[in-house]
């Protein structure tokens, strides 16, 4: 799968080092989108759950969201990592494969912010519109889908497109724990003794290609927040 | 099934172990804060670029706020401390490269929540000003900074929290910061899950620290601004 004619390609464009590092590049970019994909939909729908225990009438159920968002919103990631990737299994005595243990770091990393984000959409809905409708008759599950969901929906596009750029750039730990991403790549060739892969070439590069992947979403983000008028003043929050 | 032992003692009973502990912490907590200072700094300077629409100067700014942004803190990290010394031929010590890349880093995220913060000041306050006939610096001064800063200073303290939890990767430069004790115990004791959950603890408790600090500040010098 490392060769093919796309390499051939690359080697021809740009030399003999040059072209087959820039190849084995973007070749292992894919891993780094994928596990951020995979990231994305389990952190949205464990978030999703967390974000509705936040509002539900049950007080334990409240406490429990309040606690999940808290404790995953403070743990580093590379806690997470560690403790899903060397921790659980060492302790357990059992392998975990790399993949495994970086999905479900980053997936309950991705699911607090998640959960934190559509709470704050859900609750940006003035609470005249629940006791309206309860007032109408309607019910919990009723009114959250057909009167408060289409609201908060409005308000958590942007932030949520810019949560995608968090969890991209989060996936650049994964190679701590033996993830095979762009970073272990672009960081093996850094370290290799070969012209034209030194270390000022290569990690500029590799900036260059998660910029690639990451500003056309904060862009979207922020056309989303002008578009749809819901700039937020703590949207900032995002780093890794 | 084997029933899991938990070994925690293997840490807290070492005199050796809790001091890397304690010295990693102190390292982790001080090169964040100096990064948090050196960074607002930066910021600050970003930030009034754009604010003022320096011609050519804001949009260096605006570049380099937008590139930090949205590439890992990693790569940024490596690139100082791998990249560029074999550029220019400098060789600092590590945590200087880890300072510099931190700094650099948190620059972006604070240059951003001092924009907004500027901005957040209607127009019509600062044409009011003038129009009184006040110098430029009092509106600044006076006008401008009191209710930016209000804005800006819950954000900055949460943005720099969440900063201070993204550090740990200096570890991987070489810094013997709070990550890298963890590592070298864990090197040494096999208690992986114990080790990284300790570190966890221990991050939280940091973070709590430096919660509590931000708030003292605001509450005795911006409770004229905050209190409302």
């Amino acid at each position: 799968m490392a060769d093919g004619p796309m390499k051939d390609l690359f080697v021809s464009l740009f030399g003999a080092p040059e072209g087959v590092v820039l190849f084995q590049l973007i070749h292992a970019t894919q891993f780094t989108i994928y596990l951020s994909l995979v990231a994305f939909l389990g952190g949205g729908l464990i978030g999703a759950g967390v974000a509705f225990c936040r509002i539900v009438p049950s007080k334990a159920a409240r406490r429990f969201a309040i606690a999940y968002i808290w404790l995953f919103q403070s743990t580093p990631l590379l806690m997470l990592l560690f403790i899903l990737g060397l921790g659980l299994p060492r302790l357990a005595g059992i392998d975990v494969n790399p993949w495994v243990a970086a999905i479900a770091a980053l997936t309950i990393y991705a699911s607090a912010y998640f959960a934190d984000v559509w709470r704050g959409a859900l609750e940006s809905v003035p609470d005249g519109q629940w006791e309206g409708s309860y007032a109408l008759g309607l019910g919990f599950l009723s009114t959250l889908r057909r009167v408060i969901l289409p609201q908060a929906f409005r308000v958590s596009l942007a932030p949520t497109v810019g949560l995608m750029v968090q969890i991209i750039k989060g996936t650049s730990l994964a190679y701590i724990i033996g993830f095979h991403d762009l970073m272990a790549i672009g960081k093996r060739w850094a370290n290799a003794p070969v012209d034209g892969t030194e270390p000022f070439i290569i990690f500029p590069l590799m900036a260059l290609i998660y910029f690639a992947l990451c500003f056309p979403l904060s862009l979207w983000s922020r056309r989303l927040e002008r578009r749809l008028g819901t700039a937020k003043t703590d949207a900032g929050l995002a780093a890794a | 099934m084997r029933i899991l032992d938990l070994r925690f003692f293997e840490i807290y009973r070492s005199p050796e172990y809790l001091g890397l502990l304690l010295e990693g912490a102190l390292i982790s907590a001080g090169l964040t804060l100096l990064a948090g200072i050196l960074g607002f700094t930066l910021a600050a300077g970003l930030a009034s670029l754009r604010y003022y629409k320096v011609p050519v100067l804001s949009h260096i700014a605006t570049g380099y706020v937008e590139f930090i942004r949205n590439t890992p803190l990693i790569v940024q990290l490596f690139f100082i401390a791998f990249g560029l010394p074999a550029l220019i031929g400098y060789q600092w010590p590590f945590w200087a490269h880890a300072l510099l890349a931190l700094s650099i880093n948190f620059s972006a995220y604070f240059s951003e929540i001092i924009r907004s913060g500027l901005q957040s000041v209607g127009k019509g306050q600062i044409e009011a000003a003038s129009a009184l006939g006040l110098p430029p610096f009092v509106i600044l001064l006076r006008v401008l900074l009191p209710q930016a800063v209000a804005m800006m200073v819950p954000a900055i303290g949460a943005q720099f929290i969440f900063l201070f939890l993204t550090t740990g990767v200096i570890s991987e430069i070489g810094v013997r910061d709070l990550t890298q004790a963890g590592l070298y115990i864990d090197s040494r004791t096999f208690r992986s899950f114990e080790v990284f959950l300790t570190l966890t603890a221990i991050y939280i408790l940091i973070s709590l620290a430096f919660k509590a600090l931000l708030y003292g500040l605001e509450r005795k010098f911006f409770a004229w601004q905050t209190a409302r």
